[in-house]
C-alpha cells in the first residue's frame, strides 16, 4: 500500500537539498534571503536560486516550501512581498508563515500558505481561524498525541477546509532539535547577546551548561549534571504508527542547519518507516535498526518529546553531538567513469584504507554511502592511500568534481541514549 | 576621525544598528537590510569617514550586531 504520509525534509544547502530528494523526501523546506528562522546559521538560498530549486523538486515530484516565518518589521514588507511574488512566479508550492502580513499578502496573491510552528497552534478554533489563509498547519510541539488526535478528528467533524477547498492538513515535528521555549518563541539569545532567535539569529546559548547560584550565600548548584535548558532531540520513529493514527499527514524533520548526511539518514529512515506502517511491516527489529542508524548522525541524545504525555522535558548531558559516528574529511572528487562505475578522488588529508566506510557529498550528488572494496593508486591495487594520492574506488553512484569524500569513524563521545 | 565599514550582504535586517546609532544607520525598505548613511563602496562592502563624536554609538552598534558585519576603526591623520 502506498503511504499518503508526507515526509518533509530540511534543505539548508544544495547538498542537503539533493540528499533529501535522493532519499525520498516528499517535500523540502528552505529559506531565502534573511526572513527565515535560520537567517544566520544556514547557507540560505537567494531569490535567484528559486527556478533551480523548483526544477529539482519537480524532477523528483517533491513539493517545495519557502520559510518566511520570522517576525516582520515594516522595513521587511517589500522584501517579503518580493519573495512571495518570486515563489509564486517560479512554481514553489507554498510559503511557511507566521506573521499576519505574510498570510494576508500570500492570500491576495493566491499563494499556498502553511502555518509555521512560530504560531504555536494548540486548539481547533485557532485552526479554524487560520483556515482562511492556510491549507496545512503545524501543531505546537508541546501537544500530546491525544490532543493532536482530538484536533484532527474535529477538523473532519467541523469540515474545516483551507483555501484550496480541501480539508486542512495537520503537520507535526517528527525528528530533530527541540527548543526549551514554547514553539521556539525564545528571548534568551536576544537578552544575552542581542541576537534575536525570532529573526533567525539564535546563538543557541541554551545549549551550554549553567550553574545556579544562590546570591545570598554564593552556593552553586549544578543540577544532576544536566544541561538544564538544552532539550534532547526529538525522535519519534519508535511510535510513528501512533502519530499517523492520530491523523497527522505531514511529518517534519527539523534541521536546516544540518549537513547532507543528517538529512539523508533522517529522511531515509522516516520514509522507510511510513512505508512499513502502510504495508504492515513496522516491526521492533526495524525500529531498532532505524534508531541505530539515526544515532549515527548529529543528535543531542534522543527522547520522545511531549507526544506521549510527558509534563517535563528531557535535557541533554553534553554540548557535543551524541552521534555514534563522525566524518573525517579525506579529499575531493575528480572524475567518474560511467561504464566500470569507478570514482576518482584526490586524497588531501588523512589516509584511506580498503574496508573503510566512506560518504561522498556534493551539491548535485547529495549523499552517497559506500564501503571501500578496492583501492588503486596509479592503477596499482593498494590497501591504503595517503594524503597527496589520487585514488580510484568502485562506486555505484555517479560522483562529481564538486564532491567531498569523508570516512566515517566511530565517535569517541558518541552514544545512542 | 573614525571609519565605519559595513559588510552588507550578511545583514539580517534586525534593526539593532538603527536603534543604537540612528544618525548613521537606516533600514532599506527595498531589501530590508540596513544602510550605512553616506556609505560608499562596492561588492557589498560600504565605508564612510565620520567625526569622533559618533565613535561610541557606532562601537556599540558594532558590538551588538548579531552577524558582526560592522567594523569601527579610528583613523589617525598623517602629520
Amino acid at each position: 500500500m502506498k503511504p499518503t504520509i508526507e515526509i518533509m525534509s530540511p534543505a539548508g544547502s544544495w547538498e542537503a537539498l539533493s540528499s533529501a530528494l535522493h532519499a525520498g523526501a516528499d517535500s523540502i523546506y528552505f529559506g531565502v534571503e534573511q526572513l527565515n528562522m535560520r537567517a544566520k546559521s544556514s547557507n540560505n538560498f537567494t531569490v535567484d536560486n528559486l527556478p533551480k530549486v523548483a526544477e529539482l523538486c519537480a524532477q523528483y515530484n517533491a513539493k517545495s516550501y519557502i520559510t518566511l516565518n520570522t517576525i516582520m518589521y515594516d522595513h521587511d514588507l517589500q522584501l517579503m512581498r518580493n519573495i512571495v511574488d518570486a515563489a509564486k512566479a517560479n512554481g514553489i508550492t507554498a510559503v511557511i508563515a507566521s506573521d499576519h502580513a505574510v498570510l494576508m499578502y500570500a492570500k491576495k496573491k493566491n499563494m499556498e500558505v502553511h502555518i509555521s510552528t512560530q504560531t504555536n497552534i494548540t486548539n481547533i478554533e485557532t485552526i479554524e481561524f487560520f483556515s482562511v489563509f492556510a491549507d496545512v498547519v503545524v501543531l505546537s510541539r508541546e501537544l500530546s498525541l491525544s490532543q493532536v488526535s482530538d484536533i484532527t478528528r474535529e477538523i473532519k467533524r467541523r469540515n474545516i477546509f483551507g483555501p484550496s477547498g480541501k480539508l486542512i492538513q495537520v503537520e507535526v515535528f517528527a525528528h530533530g532539535a527541540l527548543c526549551m521555549a514554547v514553539s521556539g518563541k525564545c528571548y534568551l539569545s536576544l537578552h544575552s547577546h542581542f541576537s534575536s532567535a525570532n529573526r533567525g539569529a539564535c546563538i543557541q546559548n541554551c545549549r551550554r551548561d549553567y550553574i545556579v547560584t544562590d546570591k545570598e550565600t554564593g552556593y552553586e548548584l549544578e543540577i544532576d549534571n544536566e544541561f538544564i535548558i538544552s532539550a534532547k532531540d526529538l525522535c519519534t520513529i519508535s511510535f510513528l504508527d501512533k502519530i499517523i493514527a492520530a491523523g497527522v499527514e505531514v511529518l517534519k524533520i527539523e534541521g536546516r542547519g544540518r549537513s547532507a548526511d543528517y538529512v539523508h539518514t533522517t529522511t531515509k529512515c522516516y520514509k522507510e518507516a511510513v512505508v512499513s506502517i502502510a504495508d504492515g511491516t513496522y516491526t521492533q527489529e526495524k525500529i531498532q535498526r532505524w534508531t541505530e542508524e539515526l544515532s549515527t548522525v548529529y543528535n543531542r541524545g534522543f527522547w520522545d518529546g511531549y507526544y506521549l504525555g510527558r509534563m517535563m522535558g528531557e535535557w541533554s548531558n553534553s554540548d557535543e553531538s551524541h552521534a555514534t559516528k563522525r566524518k573525517v574529511y579525506l579529499g575531493k572528487g575528480l572524475n567518474y567513469f560511467d561504464k566500470p562505475k569507478i570514482g576518482y578522488f584526490k586524497i588531501e588529508a588523512q589516509s584511506i584504507n580498503v574496508g573503510d566506510e566512506i560518504i561522498i557529498t556534493g551539491p548535485t550528488t547529495g549523499y552517497v554511502h559506500a564501503v571501500v572494496s578496492e583501492l588503486r593508486v596509479n592503477d596499482i591495487l593498494v590497501q591504503q592511500a595517503s594524503k597527496g594520492d589520487c585514488v580510484t574506488i568502485p562506486i555505484e553512484e555517479v560522483i562529481r568534481p564538486s564532491d567531498s569524500i569523508y570516512k566515517l569513524v566511530e565517535s569517541r563521545t558518541g552514544n545512542s541514549k | 576621525m573614525i571609519r565605519i565599514i559595513h559588510l552588507r550582504e550578511k545583514c539580517i535586517g534586525c534593526n539593532a544598528c538603527v536603534e543604537l546609532a540612528p544618525d548613521r544607520w537606516k533600514m532599506s525598505k527595498k531589501d530590508g537590510k540596513s544602510v550605512l548613511v553616506d556609505g560608499e563602496g562596492h561588492n557589498g562592502i560600504y565605508m564612510t569617514l565620520v567625526g569622533d563624536d559618533e565613535l561610541k554609538k557606532n562601537q556599540i552598534a558594532a558590538k551588538m550586531c548579531p552577524t558582526n558585519i560592522i567594523k569601527v576603526e579610528k583613523v589617525h591623520k598623517k602629520s
